[in-house]
């Protein structure tokens, strides 16, 4: 007998994906850019097809869709879309019709428990959220005092590898004597894999308490260390109040610190390369800030990977891919850090711990020699005076 | 709050264990139940009875006897040989009635889950589910719940003051199991039963044993890395020696030197064994998760600066391809020389 391919339409899926995204997912002509422009189309003969997804978006259909999880949210098909469609929104919200239908993979549900009972995603316990700052008297924030609000983060506050950001960071603002404060075991989580792993809901409550939080404490400038963090504080928290300026630490760092009389005054003899974060360069245009960093830092010699800037490529962490495990011939890293080490630059700089793990993992299990990944703020520690 | 189907007052002072049997052989965790429940019906001078589902399976009564049980409720069926929620649910439930128990304990494995949590609707009563310890106040014959919470971080004590049975489920491996008395006596009790296979929705087809790991109820894990150079064997011996088993970080499973299914950490599984050794590991933070609810951990690596000897409660500085035989060799000699 012969089979029939058939899609079954279904209207309550296509009313709530409707009302989810204000029919975003309507101005969409089926060109398919998306699809070409995705890097899964790197690692894989058969890519995943976004294009497909939009469609399926359009029809309210919804059918064994476990390549919605492999979106890392790294917005590349956007800027190419010639109808405007905001692609990375239209999956979240078919990212949270799966929430709904209880069909998403396993593990992620006590990820969202995690960031319930811990305040983090990593089930670490909360009240080891400073445990990486006991010796550094870390002073509690005060509007009073501080001009800027610290905001760690919980990559950098559990992740042994992410905590020498913080650490670094550190040693930069006193350095520089910027008055700022931490919040301590106060600090919320901001919620980003939530949002990206689709469970809308949950995340606008999350956004809703942290934002209360910031404005009780009187924060009118926010500086994290993540550009996921970042980008949430930015986009998508309610307002706090009519001042508060959230920043990525290099952007901070790139306005405020005086480049004709630095402290940056050590020798960092080294050819770097750049790898822009997705949530720092194409999904908030922030290109120039931590390139700004880097050329000031003295003997520092910056080159360029083939893709760089708006076309740079995602690491593969994005999107709650960091708890996702991906084949070992699939990942997007591998092909980055080959591109970094065919410059001939012994470091990657990037600004992002999801960045870091993702890149130093792909140089470890590809064994390539003289190539490490350093953050901008650990960098740019070293170039302080000793 | 609706009152259980039998009360406080209409209990009987003694502790039931639901004894879970797969393929006619009684699973570990119920007799380190009966171990525990031996102890505490001592202490309230209650008696413990087990309550066994199966068919063919009477020549498991005396073995629960030996480990403390006083009396066996027995229900045999072809219908019951092999766990069926619908059908132990039915019976268990008609038992729990007749004998109206104040305590009924059953170990939190899939089945024991599954069934506990149908009952505890069924009778209209409250359930504490995968304790970590109990105890039994011999005055007010109120039971005690641990569970823990949160990754470890909180305890929470639970009672059950007004409803019964009191019911928990134990997770696998938190009571030691007690010595076997082969010479105990105890009564048994046959159940009669009525069950038609109209009753149970559930149709049992083919019951096939997979070759699936299950890596999260291992007490023993021996977890190896980059450093092992692939020398999952050598791992597997150790394993053996201890009855645990064998996990991996990323690198090795990428490597294709062990399954996926063993790769344990943020984008594998996470463990919670009583003793875990990580073996030529570094202690990338993602693998660190993976171990972090172990009671026990010994870490061996060749770099003293690793990140993972901040994790461990021995830290051995040496390579791992030379120590592990080495511990492996010198397990076997304590053995055998215990043995003599």
């Amino acid at each position: 007998m012969e089979t029939v391919d058939y899609l079954v339409l279904d209207d309550e899926i296509w009313e709530e994906l409707l009302a989810l995204t204000g029919g975003a997912a309507a101005p969409c002509f089926q060109c398919g850019v998306c699809t070409a422009s995705c890097p899964w189309g790197l690692v894989r003969g058969e890519t995943f097809s976004v294009r497909k997804l939009i469609r399926k978006a359009q029809l309210g259909v919804l059918d064994g869709q476990e390549e919605l999880w492999l979106c890392t949210t790294c917005s590349q098909c956007e800027p190419n879309c010639p109808r405007g469609v905001p692609i990375v929104e239209v999956i979240q919200a078919l990212r949270y019709l799966m929430w709904k239908r209880r069909a998403t993979l396993a593990g992620l549900p006590s990820l969202l428990w995690s960031v319930y009972w811990n305040n983090n995603p990593w089930f670490q316990p909360p009240s080891q959220r400073m445990q990486w700052a006991v010796t550094l008297d870390l002073p509690a924030f005060d509007p009073d005092q501080h001009e800027i609000l610290l905001y760690i983060g919980c990559t950098a506050s559990y992740d042994r590898r992410a905590q020498s950001l913080a650490h670094s960071l550190i040693q930069i603002f006193r350095a520089f004597q910027i008055p700022f404060g931490v919040l301590g075991e106060d600090e919320p989580c901001c919620g980003e894999t939530v949002l990206r792993l689709g469970h809308l809901p949950y995340f606008t409550e999350i956004a809703e308490a942290g934002a209360k939080i910031f404005r009780d404490r009187g924060v009118r400038k926010l500086v994290a260390v993540s550009p996921h963090c970042y980008d949430v504080f930015l986009n998508h928290y309610p307002e706090v109040n009519e001042t508060f300026e959230p920043l990525h630490y290099t952007e901070y760092l790139a306005s405020v610190v005086d480049w004709d009389d630095s402290q940056f005054q050590e020798s960092f003899d080294r050819k770097v390369t750049f790898h822009d974060p997705c949530f720092l360069g194409r999904r908030n245009q922030r290109y120039e800030a931590p390139r700004v960093v880097l050329e000031n830092i003295p003997g520092l010699t910056l080159v360029e990977m083939e893709n760089f800037g708006p076309d740079s490529l995602c690491c593969g962490g994005g999107g709650g891919r960091m708890w996702m495990e991906t084949a070992p011939d699939e990942r997007f890293s591998d092909l980055r850090v080959q591109e970094a080490a065919s410059t001939g630059a012994s470091v990657i700089a990037t600004a992002c711990p999801y960045c870091i793990t993702c890149l130093e993992d792909s140089i470890k299990s590809l064994d390539i020699k003289g190539l490490e990944v350093l953050d901008i703020a650990e960098i740019a520690a070293k170039a302080l005076p000793r | 709050m609706v009152a259980s189907l039998y009360s406080v007052d209409d209990e009987q002072k003694t502790i039931w264990v639901f004894l879970d049997q797969v393929d006619g052989e009684l699973e570990r965790v119920s007799l380190e139940i009966l171990s525990k429940g031996r102890q505490l019906a001592d202490e309230a001078g209650w008696s413990l009875n087990g309550l066994l589902l199966g068919h063919q399976i009477s020549d498991q009564v005396q073995r629960a006897i030996a480990y403390g049980a006083d009396e066996i409720w027995i229900a045999e069926h072809p219908l019951l040989e092999h766990f069926t929620v619908d059908a132990y649910t039915h019976v268990v439930e008609k038992a729990l009635v007749k004998g109206r128990p104040s305590v009924f304990l059953c170990g939190a494995t899939p089945n024991g889950r599954d069934l506990a949590g149908r009952l505890a609707v069924r009778l209209r009563t409250g359930l504490n589910a995968d304790c970590t310890d109990l105890r039994l106040d011999p005055q007010s014959g109120l039971l005690t719940s641990e569970v823990t919470g949160f990754g470890g971080g909180v305890i929470a004590l639970l009672e059950s003051p007004h409803h019964r049975p009191q019911m928990s489920t134990v997770r696998p491996g938190v009571f030691p199991l007690g010595d076997e008395d082969p010479n105990r006596v105890g009564l048994t009790h046959v159940m009669e039963i009525e069950i038609v296979e109209g009753m149970i929705p559930t149709k049992l087809i083919e019951r096939v044993v997979g070759e699936g790991v299950d890596l999260t109820q291992t007490p023993v894990l021996v977890c190896g890395g980059r450093g092992i150079e692939g020398k999952f064997d050598m791992l597997q011996e150790l394993a053996d020696l201890m009855h645990g088993d064998v996990g991996a970080t990323r690198p090795p499973v990428d490597e294709g030197h062990i399954e996926r299914e063993r790769q344990v950490g943020q984008t594998g599984v996470v463990c919670r064994p009583k003793i875990a050794f990580a073996c030529g590991i570094s202690g990338a933070f993602h693998f660190v998760v993976g171990i972090q609810d172990a009671d026990f951990v010994v870490a061996i690596n060749s770099d003293p600066n690793a990140p993972i000897f901040e994790y461990a409660d021995i830290c051995i500085v040496d390579d791992a391809l030379q120590f592990i035989p080495a511990l492996i060799e010198d397990i076997q000699k304590e053995r055998t020389t215990s043995n003599d």
